[in-house]
């Protein structure tokens, strides 16, 4: 369990954790776009940038980004330090240029003390920050329907050929973990489209709303999901998990429990 | 024919090597890809059909070579007949014959095409040639003087000797100690200590490892490892062997650039020919150790030149680099420990291990020990292939290899380290050449190219240069790259441009200092190297185009007019800067040689031979190229805000 | 795809040469970037699914490098090199020339598809500045008034 220093903060963290959870746990505010406690630390965005050294270093600390820094025993961190805010201020700015409409770009600027970017701002204004946790959140799914193309300045998030993409099964991962907002879907009739393909859905069978695409049943049951699983809704499912839990706590047998599933 | 033991490895090198002593005359015809963009293929076949025609063969002990690169390039395509080592230079299929007759049936020169300069004269043996005088070649020691396709001829010349060595008589921390003991540090640029690498890798938990060779040579200006590649092989194989025995590991990797088909053509084959000898595969040598190569081509990203992209690149994926806080030597390729070494790395370990250590160490600085390969190019003399001790000044480098600046013009600038270096200005030219010292200078070792920049060449548009190639190189991931390097472009198209702001400067800074700190990857921390080093030491040239819409150089196309001088008088601005013979200026008017008007690519020169020419201002693109051609140095060139300002006197 | 399609059959001894592996993935899109003069769509869904690679991520890469194009590009590939020694002695020039004489700047393909004109990173053959490479020819010093001959002399038989 390493102990290192947040701010002047001790804090002790368990093993395997990263400057950033350290640096939340001791009460640090450290502004992050590109990170989602379900995804692997990818260090795009270069928001989480914090000073740190270690005993014995001479000079400046070194700038890295707490995301993915491992939290090791005895690191001093800081979390705001001139070069860090610039940095960081810098960092913002950019984004501000490219994504000049988006709220919570907006906001961020403006907890930076930036009124207006620095920067030509993109004459084709975007929501798209660039962040990877929709390509992330897809390959976590194993479905890895979209991802980054080109480089550069160019990079964008896209489906194959930006056609309709074939291995998409309609999950809304993408669009859940999306900061702000930037890709769209709409359901309605049974039926959701997103990325500009159309899902028929799947009813929940207790409350009759359309809860899953018939694209995710067949994907799950591919991957020997119970068929059960695949029936309810997931407001359903905790309202029979609640039927269930208060049966038990009646008293009533196990036999009523099973009965009710 | 398998070799399966030290002892067989000896007797078979003392065979190759006595039948090639034996030999009365060898033909080296340089064939890497400069001389071959100058026609030695043809030069080549040329030798072949007059040998025969002479009868000539190796049953009479003449040979011809197909070579690796010489390293002379300007002066290809280069031939040398030894024993004796006449070099021939700009030989053409039509001055074959003359060769075979003379130097080769007998014992003569062709005075013709030697080497010749003013201040050394006509040289006859390779080794009096100034350019080759200078230096002290340890990666490049044999290339040029095999042939990269012939093991044996790799062999002869004392290839995989430290190979025996290693797997024969040492353990593998005796082959991390003595590669510690030579002070080698990576060639790649950043210059990380080689053994403590090789250590960390060797002392990293796993049950796979892997030796990676970095051929991705992507610096615009840099061909030391292509040449490298292409001429000796072997000497990469040999050096990953030993690695890869040094570190435990069995499996290896060469990452060649695609754009280099020479090497991945020579790679295969030496890779084949090294199997089938024995010297990679199972049971190396007959010592129990087995490790094989594969090559990956890349696929045209500069990115990949930075080791964790380099190995996403060789799983099959995008060139995406990663945070480095666990090292590739605990978690690199296939997620094992992994090491990575450059081409010229790689290719100096054999000799360490088979001469010691202590034989590298003693050139050198006192941190950077050995020699180091340049390419040496831009405007320059003799550019090509060299390899001085570490600390020999920059100065020697261009004025003694390189022989000065091309056309005695005024020496501005040498750029070393590619997109990720910087510009040493004149005034730094003494400086030696080590890790440390490029540094300070706001500049870095870099993967070895050394360009040479005159008065007509533009320091602002220099850095633009690099940053579109960054901007279009820069792999997205990260925002300050991403976005920084593009924003930073535009505010450098506007400068050139003659759209220079007020305070552009400051913004440069700013945005330099966040992409510097804020970037995940090395591509972006060091890609505002060229503009601070510019901004550091032509911080005149910025304001001459912020403030006064001019180009010193005269190379900015949108700032620059050009005028034919009919009269002899300079006139009035300080842009008049003749063609130069030696350190004096020519400058005579007009004598309507014509020969702009050929160079000219819009045709916007007009006038009878003989007689003065004028440039149609209107048509003018204001490329330079007239300037650049005129043998008399006619043509002047001045702020086109300067015409604007006369025209509207004029007008008044 | 069971579509019996005649172009997929230059792919098949491709495939063979590599494991059916993620890291085949970039050596076989460059040699079909070869065989086809560019990636076409129904090959790369093939490569995909042959190589066990999603379709997406197969996408990526075939944009992310530039050895790779989407579109049909000429009989004949023009590289301008655009390495620093070729940049500062003149690669500009030969860009211009090439951009009059055909109509295609850098990155375009000729109407006719006769020539695809691209900029490269540096070939290293930087001592003969500029460069110039019609098809798998080398032209060393290369002249913006050359040009006309370069290009009629081709790009053929030039042994490597």
């Amino acid at each position: 369990m390493p102990t290192l220093r947040v701010d002047g903060v001790r804090v002790t963290v368990p093993a395997g954790a990263t400057v950033l959870a350290a640096a939340r746990a001791a009460g640090a505010e450290i502004p992050t776009l590109c990170h989602h406690e379900g995804l692997e630390p990818w260090g795009g965005c270069r928001l989480c940038l914090v000073e740190i050294s270690k005993p014995g270093w001479t000079g400046e600390g070194k700038i890295v980004t707490s995301c993915n820094y491992p939290a090791e025993d005895g690191l001093v961190v800081r979390t705001s330090g001139e070069r860090v805010v610039a940095t960081r201020r810098v960092v913002v700015d950019l984004l501000l240029a490219r994504c000049p409409g988006t709220p919570l770009v907006q906001r961020l600027a403006r907890e930076h003390g930036i009124e207006e970017a620095s920067y030509e701002v993109n004459p084709e204004p975007t929501d798209c920050v660039l962040c990877g946790l929709c390509t992330r959140a897809c390959d976590r799914m194993g479905v890895s329907a979209i991802a980054s193309v080109s480089r550069g300045a160019s990079r964008a998030i896209a489906p194959p050929f930006n056609q309709p993409p074939p291995d998409c099964i309609g999950c809304l991962a993408c669009a859940e973990v999306c900061p702000t907002g930037h890709i769209a879907w709409s359901e309605a009739d049974g039926r959701r489209t997103i990325w500009g393909r159309v899902f028929e859905m799947q009813r929940c069978e207790g409350c009759g709303r359309p809860h899953l695409t018939a694209a995710q049943a067949g994907w799950a049951r591919a991957r020997g999901a119970a068929e059960q699983d695949l029936r309810l809704c997931d407001a359903c499912k905790r309202e029979q998990l609640a039927r269930t839990l208060r049966a038990v706590s009646r008293g009533e047998t196990v036999a009523a429990q099973a009965a009710a599933s | 024919m398998r070799i399966e033991s030290g002892g067989a490895f000896e007797a078979h090198r003392r065979r190759v090597a006595e039948a090639r002593v034996a030999r009365r005359k060898t033909v080296l015809v340089c064939c890497g890809t400069g001389c071959l963009a100058n026609g030695s293929a043809a030069v080549l076949d040329a030798f072949a059909t007059r040998l025969t025609a002479r009868g000539l063969n190796a049953e009479l002990g003449v040979f011809v070579k197909k070579t690796g690169c010489h390293g002379c390039c300007q002066r290809g395509p280069l031939v040398v007949v030894e024993p004796g080592g006449t070099l021939y230079t700009k030989v053409q299929p039509r001055d074959v014959a003359e060769i075979v007759e003379k130097s080769i049936e007998h014992d003569e020169t062709v005075t013709r095409l030697l080497y010749t300069d003013r201040k050394a004269g006509a040289c006859t043996c390779q080794g009096d040639v100034p350019f080759y005088k200078h230096q002290t070649r340890i990666a490049l020691r044999n290339i040029g003087r095999l042939d990269p396709r012939d093991i044996d001829d790799a062999i002869a010349h004392g290839a995989y000797a430290g190979l025996v060595r290693a797997v024969g008589h040492m353990t593998p921390e005796q082959v991390i100690d003595e590669v510690e003991r030579s002070g080698l540090r990576g060639r790649g640029g950043a210059g990380f200590p080689t053994a403590r690498k090789w250590r960390a890798c060797r002392t990293a938990p796993g049950d796979r490892r892997f030796v990676v060779c970095n051929g991705d040579e992507g610096d615009p200006g840099a061909f030391k490892d292509r040449s490298l590649m292409e001429g000796d092989p072997h000497a990469i194989i040999e050096g990953m062997t030993i690695g890869a025995f040094a570190v435990g590991a069995h499996e290896g990797f060469i990452y060649v650039r695609d754009e280099y088909p020479l090497a991945v053509s020579t790679l295969t084959t030496a890779i084949g020919q090294a199997r089938d000898r024995g010297l990679l595969g199972t049971n190396i040598l007959g010592s129990g150790f087995d490790f094989d190569l594969r090559l990956s081509r890349g696929g045209g990203a500069f990115v990949c030149g930075e080791s964790s992209a380099l190995m996403r690149s060789i799983e099959g994926k995008v060139g995406e680099p990663r945070a480095k806080y666990v090292h590739a030597t605990t978690r690199g390729l296939f997620d094992c420990p992994t090491v990575l070494n450059n081409v010229e790395t790689w290719s100096v370990v054999g000799q360490i291990i088979h001469r010691g250590g202590e034989w590298f160490a003693r050139l050198g600085t006192p941190l950077s020990k050995g020699t180091k390969a340049f390419s040496l190019v831009g405007k320059v003399a003799n550019t090509g292939l060299v390899e001085v001790p570490m600390g020999t000044s920059l100065r020697t480098i261009v004025e003694e290899v390189g022989g000065g600046v091309l056309d005695g013009r005024p020496l501005k600038a040498v750029q070393t380290g590619g997109p990720s270096g910087g510009c040493v200005p004149e005034s730094l030219l003494d400086l030696p050449v080590d890790y440390e010292r490029l540094t300070e200078a706001g500049s870095m070792m870099g993967s070895g190219g050394l360009i040479v920049m005159d008065d007509r060449t533009c320091m602002v548009e220099v850095a633009r240069y690099f940053l579109r190639f960054l901007t279009e190189e820069s792999c997205g991931k990260c925002t300050p790259c991403r976005e920084g390097l593009k924003q930073l472009l535009a505010i450098y198209e506007g400068i050139v441009a003659g759209r220079g702001r007020p305070g552009d400067v400051e913004r440069i800074r700013t945005l330099a200092e966040g992409i510097r700190l804020g970037s995940l990857c090395e591509l972006g921390r060091s890609a505002v190297n060229p503009l601070l080093s510019t901004l550091r030491y032509f911080g005149e040239e910025y304001r001459a185009h912020i403030e006064r819409r001019a180009c010193p150089a005269g190379t900015c196309r949108e700032l620059t007019a050009y005028e034919i001088v009919h009269d002899g008088h300079p006139g009035r601005s300080a842009g008049v800067n003749g063609k130069r013979r030696g350190a004096r200026a020519v400058q005579r008017p007009c004598n309507g040689c014509h020969v702009c008007v050929a160079a000219c690519p819009v045709g916007a020169i007009a006038g009878e031979r003989k007689r003065p020419h004028t440039i149609d201002q209107e048509r003018c693109i204001g490329c330079g190229a007239c300037y650049d051609a005129c043998r008399v140095g006619a043509i002047r060139f001045f702020p086109k805000s300067e015409r604007v300002a006369a025209d509207a006197d004029a007008a008044c | 795809m069971t579509l019996a399609c005649p172009e997929l059959t230059r792919l098949e001894p491709i495939l063979a040469r590599y494991p059916a592996r993620e890291e085949s993935l970039i050596q076989v899109l460059q040699d079909v970037q070869r065989a086809y003069r560019y990636l076409p769509c129904h090959v790369l869904e093939q490569v995909a699914a042959r190589l066990h690679v999603p379709l997406a991520r197969v996408f990526s890469v075939a944009t992310f490098y530039k050895a790779f194009a989407l579109t049909p590009q000429g009989e004949t590939t023009i590289q301008v090199c655009t390495g620093t020694a070729c940049h500062i002695r003149g690669a500009e020039r030969l860009i211009d020339e090439l951009r009059d004489r055909l109509g295609a700047g850098p990155g375009e393909t000729t109407a006719d598809r006769r020539f695809t004109i691209r900029t490269v990173n540096c070939v290293g053959a930087c001592a003969m500045a500029p460069v110039l490479i019609v098809g798998d020819r080398y032209r060393g010093n290369a002249k913006p008034a050359a040009i006309g001959d370069y290009l009629s002399e081709g790009g053929g038989g030039h042994a490597h």
